[in-house]
Order: structure tokens, then C-alpha cells, then sequence
């Protein structure tokens, strides 16, 4: 945990700086619950009542003068309030049912990455009823299925909704940050991908080296000592796919599968000693691939676990350091966003999803998600 | 051939099903060489019903009539996939003003009991 330098005859020290930490996974994490029949319309049917109870106190303040109905009550040519869950009709997202149709026009052979396609619409819904939405304001590849919000307009006479104004649950009040007398660091990793081709252990060594500070002279040795946790956030093995298909290793092909979590192994348990660590499953590791993923067994990091500075999270995890709260993902959430909606950057989607307060809009409707009825609620993260 | 019985290996009657003057039978034809189709009972074919814990007396009774309107309340969410208690319990939590009573009846029926879950447990 020292990073030592010898200079002129003279041993410096630099001593880690500690921060307080506090995990708050308790909400993703599963407890051996059994699936008994759950159904996802109770996911949608939380996620609207928590998302109008939020709307309906913002509305008042926002268009005091208009009236909230439900989509059933909607009149014509009378301007009011609705609020409701969007889903996205999309004519190129991929349906199991299109297997079965005989006439495969619109599918088209190289599967694209992005399902965008002009024709898209949007529709709002309630328990009740939905409505179409018309209207040069809200674009459709701005928004995915899944998002709440208030739309003031008025009923057309083909019985769509002319949007005239969107309102967004929007960016939650902030707690004060604390503050802090001196800096500190937390460092995030993710995408290691060891097992595959393009994984550089010489790169993460020198990663592994600089972290635990026996690289650099007394200026870089300062500033990692200035770090008090190191975050790998999913991605850090690759299992190749043929060892995957189902059928019975030989020898070598139960090498592959194992090799590359011993390697993560070794490298986590050099870092483990010198630093505080927490990893996350993301997509291609070998956790369950529904969210909210659960933590990486210990029995995979044998050398690892054993130092108390190593902490397998779930995935979303959440955690509080010296009183500042951190929430992250391995980023499923953002990408399946970025199949279903278009934006400059990734950053922007991220911002999205705090203006909409929900972490995973597209879950259940194309991103795989658990069913269990306590953590349906975590899931609907109000990010503070 | 032509003058050979079909009765013999047609049969007219289905096995096991008595004729009872009580049941509607739809069909009334006026030749007798066909016998009367009637419509079988409940209690006669559990093999219809999918779960087997059909009872009749079961919709009889006020609470029963209470716990189907629950179900049915759009207020309350979707009844299916959840048990009453939880649904009536998520309810109370969200702030929905579920009733009372119907909490009070939940808790106090006993741990099988078929009411305890919702209408289309185990049929859908």
C-alpha cells in the first residue's frame, strides 16, 4: 500500500489515503428468490405509478392552467394534460413473430446496428388506453420505450395527440455534496476483455503497476497514492463462443474456458493487495445475463477474494464514499439505448437517463431484466 | 352393407355420462335412434379444469364476490402473477387506499387456501 522511492539517501512514503465506503447493493441482489409466475406488467404498471405521482406534482407548476386527464378522457380539440409511458412503434425492431410470417419484405439481411427507421411513431400509454402522437416536437429517435412524461396538446380529429409540449420527470434535487479537504481518487475500469485477442497484458501490467504505485518517480507516486478505490466495470473476460455451444469439452477447450478467469485472477489479486477494488459483471462475463446481474461468485477469484480490500458488486452498483453516491452500470442499459434511439454520444444517453429518472427505460421491452417483485423496484432507480 | 346396425360401433351415448333431465340439452331431435347431447356438469369432468381446485362453493359467498372486484379494480395494477396479499400489500404501500377488509380477509385465510391467489391462477 506504500509507494517507496529512493532519493539522495533519503526513503519517502507515501501512505494511501482511506475513504469511507459503504455499499448499497443490497436492493439489486437477488436472495435465492424462485420464479412462481411473475408477470412483467406489473414492472410497467410501478414504473407508471411511481413516474405520474412524480409528474402529476411537477404539472401543477408547469402548465397550472390546464387540466390532467387520463388518455380515455381525451376530447377533441381541447387542450389538456396527459401523462403516460411512451412506447415506440419500430418497423425494423427485430420480432420473434417474423420467423413465422410468410412474407419477409422488411427484413433486411445484414442486421443493422442501429433499429431506427423513418416510419418510426410514438405512442403514449396508460393502464387504460393509448394515443398516438403527432407532432413536429418530440422526435422519435430521441426517445425509446419505456419513458414517462407529461405531453400537453390537445386531441386531433383522427384521434391522435397534437404535442404541443413535453414535460420530463427531469434531474432530481441534489443533496449537498460534502466536502472534502483533500482530493482524492476513484479510479474505473471496465472492458479487460482477457481470453480474447485484444486483451495486452503487458498494458494492463503497467496499469496494475502504476495503481499500486511502483511505477514513477515521487510526483506519480503522490498522485496514486491519492487513490482510494478502483471500480473494473464489467467485461473483463472473454469466453470464446465455440466453447459455448453446448456440447462436451475436451481437454483443451476446458483450458480455454478457464484460462482467462485464472489471468484475471492473478492481475485482481496484485491490485487487491495494494488497493481497495470492486468488480462488476458485465455482458460476456460468467454471470447471469438478466439485470440486475449478480455478483461474480468468489470461487472464481481464489487468490483474490481472500484479501477483505476485494469486493464483488452487482450490476447496476451503487456506493457511497465519504459520502459521495455513486451509481454505475456496465453499460447494457446504454447500449441497448443506443439500438433504440440515436444521439451524438454515449454521455448524451447517460444524460437521458437521469432527465428521465430511470435507469434502464428500455427494460423489460427489449433489454432482459429479472422479474422478482423487490427487485422490480430497485431497479426503477430515482437517481439522487 | 347397407342393413347392418350402426349402433354397434357407433355409439350414441358418451361413456359415463348419464342422461339428467336437469341438464340443457341443446339439442333435441326428433329422431330417437340418436341420443340427447348433454352438456357434462362441472363436477363431472376434472379433467377440464386445468388446476383441479375448482370448487363450486367457492363462488358462492360475499368475500368472494369482494376479492373478484379487487382483482378487477385497474387501480390496483395487473392481478396476474401476484398473490392478493402482495398485490393488496403493494397497494397499501403505493398509497392506493386499497380497502381494509379485503386485507383483514386475505390474512386470515390459511396458507392453501385457492382464494389467496387470483382469479386466473393456474388457467392462464
Amino acid at each position: 500500500m506504500d509507494g517507496a522511492t529512493i532519493e539522495d539517501g533519503e526513503m519517502k512514503l507515501f501512505e494511501r489515503k482511506q475513504a469511507i465506503y459503504k455499499s448499497l447493493d443490497e436492493k439489486y441482489l437477488v436472495h435465492g428468490q424462485r420464479y412462481k409466475g411473475q408477470q412483467y406488467s406489473q414492472i410497467y404498471f410501478a414504473r407508471l405509478h411511481h413516474l405520474r405521482n412524480l409528474l402529476h406534482s411537477l404539472v401543477t407548476k408547469w402548465k397550472p392552467h390546464l387540466e390532467v386527464i387520463t388518455v380515455l378522457g381525451l376530447e377533441e380539440s381541447r387542450e389538456c394534460v396527459i401523462v403516460g409511458t411512451i412506447y415506440k412503434h419500430m418497423k425494423l425492431k427485430p420480432c420473434i413473430l417474423d420467423e413465422y410470417s410468410k412474407e419477409r419484405t422488411a427484413v433486411p439481411l445484414v442486421k443493422p446496428h442501429n433499429f431506427l427507421h423513418p416510419d418510426d411513431q410514438l405512442i403514449l400509454e396508460d393502464e387504460i388506453g393509448r394515443v398516438k402522437l403527432r407532432g413536429s416536437l418530440l422526435n422519435p429517435t430521441d426517445f425509446v420505450t419505456g419513458i414517462g412524461l407529461a405531453l400537453h396538446g390537445m386531441k386531433t380529429i383522427e384521434g391522435d395527440f397534437l404535442v404541443q409540449d413535453l414535460l420530463e420527470a427531469g434531474f432530481p434535487p441534489q443533496t449537498k455534496l460534502p466536502r472534502l479537504g483533500e482530493d482524492k481518487y476513484v479510479v474505473f475500469v471496465s472492458g479487460l476483455n482477457v481470453g480474447s485477442n485484444i486483451f495486452n497484458p503487458l498494458q494492463f501490467q503497467l496499469f496494475v503497476d502504476h495503481v499500486t504505485g511502483h511505477l514513477g518517480g515521487d510526483n506519480e507516486q503522490k498522485m496514486t497514492s491519492q487513490i482510494v478505490r478502483v471500480v473494473i466495470a464489467g467485461n473483463s473476460v472473454i469466453i470464446p463462443h465455440s466453447v459455448l455451444n453446448g456440447q462436451a469439452l475436451t481437454p483443451e477447450d476446458q483450458r480455454k474456458l478457464t484460462e482467462p478467469i485464472k489471468e484475471v485472477d492473478i492481475l485482481l489479486t496484485q491490485l487487491a493487495a495494494a488497493v481497495p477494488l470492486d468488480i462488476m459483471p458485465g455482458p460476456t462475463d460468467p454471470a447471469n445475463s438478466f439485470l440486475p446481474q449478480q455478483p461474480l461468485h468468489r470461487c472464481l477469484f481464489p487468490g483474490a477474494s481472500s484479501y477483505n480490500t476485494f469486493f464483488s458488486c452487482t450490476n447496476p452498483h451503487q456506493f457511497e464514499l465519504d459520502g459521495f453516491q455513486f451509481l454505475g452500470t456496465s453499460g447494457q442499459n446504454i447500449d441497448d439505448l443506443d439500438k433504440y434511439s440515436s444521439a451524438q454520444t454515449k454521455l448524451e444517453f447517460v444524460e437521458r437517463t437521469l432527465r428521465w429518472r430511470h435507469l434502464a427505460p428500455t427494460a423489460p421491452n427489449t433489454l432482459v431484466v429479472n422479474v422478482y417483485t423487490h427487485v422490480i423496484r430497485a431497479a426503477q432507480v430515482e437517481l439522487k | 352393407m347397407a342393413s347392418s346396425d350402426i349402433k354397434d360401433f357407433f355409439r350414441q351415448k358418451k361413456r359415463g355420462v348419464s342422461k339428467k333431465p336437469s341438464s340443457s340439452s341443446r339439442k333435441n331431435s326428433g329422431k330417437s335412434s340418436i341420443g340427447t347431447i348433454c352438456l357434462p356438469e362441472p363436477t363431472d369432468t376434472p379433467a377440464l379444469i386445468a388446476h383441479g381446485k375448482f370448487d363450486l362453493q367457492d363462488f358462492k359467498g360475499d368475500g368472494d364476490e369482494k376479492l373478484r372486484q379487487f382483482d378487477m379494480e385497474m387501480r390496483y395494477g395487473p392481478c396476474v402473477g401476484l398473490s392478493r396479499l402482495e398485490r393488496w400489500e403493494r397497494a397499501c404501500s403505493m398509497g392506493l387506499n386499497s380497502p381494509p377488509e379485503i386485507g383483514n380477509l386475505l390474512r386470515s385465510l390459511s396458507g392453501s387456501n385457492p382464494k389467496l391467489e387470483c382469479l386466473w391462477e393456474g388457467r392462464v
